[in-house]
């Protein structure tokens, strides 16, 4: 005897994901190409300036998209335990760090067996500690490790909440100034400034039309799902000054504004019951376990800060402007308190009843606000929180029962909120 | 010998009791800045009249700090807010700590929220420091810095008072590297116990008692015959070397220390400040100077493995042990290339594991036994 088992129809995609994974592969093939004629390529972080090098036409693809790509897809694990293993990294440094750097180290094998989304060696890294600080260390390794150039752009933490001190923007504005100059260099080309005014308008164009989306799910109930957001990050972190983005993203807010006059929403047909702030980086490994986990209670984490650190605002043509915006763009470039003032004005706007958070192993600073900051949020905000632990890559590190628990727990608080306000 | 004895004890008090040293600087109406690991700017304090200490937590199970740090913070900012919640710092006027890590960033918004009675002056090191606006930003950094001092000691620095602290801390930064030196002529009585006790009591003692108490040593030391070590030399890199239990392995073991790159020890004495008429110049250009350091970005990646493998050939040392702390992300990356380094160079490699939350030292007893057998075969 046999069981016959149901094969559930694939979901279609909408046309806004199919044009994300179009874009994305393009540039994947641009990189490889460049590679194969023997033209720079450059590792990039994902909140480096990229106006530098999309103005000099000189491709970048972003090791910490493509591991968080990998990761999704369970492909992690052989480079993680190669990193750990024979490259000697400890266990506790960031999991997209031991991801990327043990692949660097298979990629230079020849006819390694490529794990795709596939990157191609680099001749180059642009490096910006925005985000955190093990970038630098990371980055330094990976220079280390190929014995090639990094151009760095090192964006000061904001420890205090004040505006950043002009010392800082000035520290920054001249870091502009010099890579630029040195990669007049190292490209052998001249900059070309009015083709980066045209840059840095579409990369603006493309952050408010992203906002524009992202607002639109503060809608009740929301036309989205909050997890899709996740899926079209990508286009800011690879192709933030790219039209191509810019025709996704109209897509993307036709395909919601339907949603919204349908009352339809891409959350499915369960009904959402529960509105909630998701905090921190996505558990890529476990996000299809999360999401139906997440649907089960009705809750749908309708907003998360991650999404918007590409939120990066400056005028165009205002150097010192994009200065400050790159010092400012971070969730972690800021101090907890500033960071949940922000959390607390989107808790608010987007109508959230609960905050559920992602101790992230390998992150440490988006930890450390969870933990500092989760009494302001009650207090604020006035809303539950809760905590799970996970990675954004290591697969160790999460429990699927702990995190049901967590959610069970958060969701009968929120419940005997509602039942109080009636 | 007498003499020694009596200045080693001192030593040995200071970096087990800093509590006690800080309880008598208050009695004496002194105001205190505690500087969190490294690279604070020390001179500043020293120029407006207070007294900076050393912040190192201590070998404790934190209870409280858990509340404002994951369980994945490393074991000595862990302490380091425990005591600060739990009063320990207690009389401090303020706190000093630089950004130099995601830990610190985070640390600096746990101190807000845990302990609200120290003030805490945060403040960044610039880690572009090749960058033409590097030296600039540094300067006007430390001057918002010094601004907070003056509030709170009321004494005006001038461009002549930071310059002779400036020159004051170059005194200890050579009189520690000279004493570095002239331990090595006496490894019977600078035992890595003592080696530490005299480089931890650094940070706790004002600036002008440590130059005056090593200087005195070096002198003692130099009056006594050189003695001839006939046991194991090795080097130590990292942040600490703690607890002493650790450092009692060695002794244990027939090993000497020789030479460290702790950041606790030798580390914040080997880059001295420049010469100049500015002030703030030259305390902003020794960050710029600083080499082979994890928590320093620099171009030249592979300074640090070079620096230590020169350290052990010109002190005759066959081993680098590398005292690894539990979640300090910098080392931890730092470890695989110094590691290899090692190896490459012909020498032995140990990897330490340092966790002050616990006392347990089993794995780094075994490790330590194995290489003094291993070295000990081949002579």
């Amino acid at each position: 005897m046999s069981e016959v088992k149901e094969v559930k129809p694939k979901r279609e995609l909408p046309l806004s994901r199919i044009m994300v994974n179009e874009q994305t592969a393009q540039v994947y093939a641009e990189a490889w190409a460049a590679s194969e004629k023997g033209e720079p390529i450059g590792w990039s972080t994902a909140i480096f300036p990229q106006e530098l090098c999309e103005t000099f036409g000189v491709p970048l693809v972003y090791p910490e998209n493509n591991a968080a790509s990998i990761s999704a897809k369970k492909l992690g694990e052989p480079f993680i335990e190669h990193a750990e293993g024979h490259m000697r990294y400890p266990i506790n440094i960031c999991s997209y760090a031991r991801l990327n750097l043990g692949m660097a180290d298979k990629i230079i094998e020849p006819g390694w067996e490529k794990v795709e989304p596939a990157m191609p060696v680099p001749t180059f890294l642009c490096l910006a500690n925005n985000s955190c600080t093990q970038l630098m260390k990371w980055y330094e390794n990976l220079s280390r490790n190929l014995n090639i150039p990094i151009f760095f752009m090192d964006c000061l933490y904001n420890y205090d909440e004040e505006e950043p001190a002009p010392h800082k923007i000035k520290y920054l504005k001249k870091q502009l100034e010099n890579n630029i100059k040195k990669m007049e260099v190292l490209f052998n080309k001249k900059f070309d400034w009015d083709k980066f005014l045209e840059v840095q308008k579409r990369s603006q164009i493309n952050r408010k039309l992203f906002n524009e989306i992202v607002a639109l799910n503060a809608r009740k109930p929301s036309p989205m799902n909050g997890f899709d957001l996740f899926n079209y990050m990508s286009c800011l972190v690879l192709c933030r000054g790219k039209a191509s983005t810019t025709r996704i993203f109209e897509q993307l807010k036709r395909e919601i504004e339907a949603h919204i006059q349908n009352g339809t929403s891409t959350y499915g047909s369960t009904p959402e019951a529960y509105r909630v702030h998701w905090e921190g980086i996505a558990c890529w490994p476990n996000l299809g376990f999360n999401l139906k986990t997440l649907r089960k209670y009705g809750v749908n984490c309708v907003m998360n800060g991650y999404v918007t650190a590409w939120d990066v605002a400056y005028e165009p043509g205002d150097l010192e402007g994009m200065a400050k915006a790159y010092q400012c763009s971070s969730t972690n470039s800021f101090s907890t308190s500033s960071i949940m003032d922000m959390r607390t004005k989107s808790i608010e706007a987007f109508g959230c009843e609960g905050m559920l958070c992602h101790v992230n192993r390998s992150c440490k600073l988006m930890t450390f606000h969870i933990f500092v900051g989760r009494d302001m949020i009650e207090e604020k905000a006035k809303i539950p929180s809760t905590n799970f632990d996970g990675d954004q890559s290591d697969t160790r590190v999460f429990s699927e029962a702990q995190f049901e628990t967590r959610l069970q727990g958060l969701v009968e608080i929120m419940k005997a909120n509602k039942e109080a306000e009636l | 010998m007498k003499k020694i004895e009596t200045l080693l004890d001192r030593f040995a008090f200071v970096a087990n009791k800093p509590s006690a040293v800080m309880k008598v600087y208050l009695e004496e109406g002194k105001k205190i800045v505690g500087c969190f690991p490294v690279y604070t700017p020390q001179p500043l304090i020293t120029a407006s009249g207070m007294i900076p200490m050393g912040i190192w937590g201590g070998q404790i199970t934190p209870t409280v700090a858990g509340k404002y740090n994951p369980i994945f913070t490393c074991s000595i900012m862990r302490s380091c807010l425990e005591y600060g919640m739990t009063g320990v710092y207690k009389g401090m006027s303020a706190v000093m700590m630089p950004m130099l890590c995601d830990t610190f960033r985070g640390m600096s918004s746990s101190w807000r929220a845990g302990v609200k009675e120290i003030p805490l002056i945060a403040f960044i090191h610039p880690q572009n420091r090749l960058d033409s606006g590097a030296l600039d930003f540094m300067i006007e950094e430390y001057k918002s810095v010094l601004k907070r001092l003056e509030a709170l000691s009321g004494v005006q620095v001038t461009n002549a008072s930071l310059n002779a602290a400036i020159d004051l801390y170059n005194r200890k930064n050579a009189v520690m590297q000279t004493f570095n030196e002239v331990a090595n002529d006496h490894l019977d009585i600078i035992t890595p116990t003592v080696r530490h006790h005299v480089m931890k009591s650094a940070t706790f003692l004002e600036v002008s008692e440590t130059i005056q108490l090593v200087g005195e040593l070096i002198a003692l030391l130099k009056a006594q015959p050189i003695h001839k070590w006939t046991g194991h030399k090795l080097i130590l890199t990292g942040i600490t070397a703690e607890p002493e239990a650790l450092l009692s392995l060695f002794e244990e073991n027939k090993i000497a220390v020789v030479g460290d790159d702790l950041a606790q020890e030798s580390r914040q004495y080997r880059t001295a400040y420049p010469a100049g008429e500015m002030a703030f110049e030259r305390l902003a250009s020794q960050w710029l100077n600083i080499k082979g350091c994890s928590m320093a970005y620099e171009e030249d990646s592979q300074s640090r493995g070079k620096m230590l493998v020169d350290m052990a050939k010109k002190q005759d040392a066959d081993c680098i042990a590398v005292c690894l702390m539990r979640f300090c992300d910098v080392e931890e990356y730092d470890y695989p290339y110094i590691s290899k380094a090692t190896e490459n160079a012909g020498l032995y490699s140990l990897c330490l594991e340092i966790d002050q939350s616990t006392q347990d030292n089993g794995q780094s007893r075994t490790k330590i036994q194995s290489y003094a057998e291993m070295a000990a075969s081949l002579v």
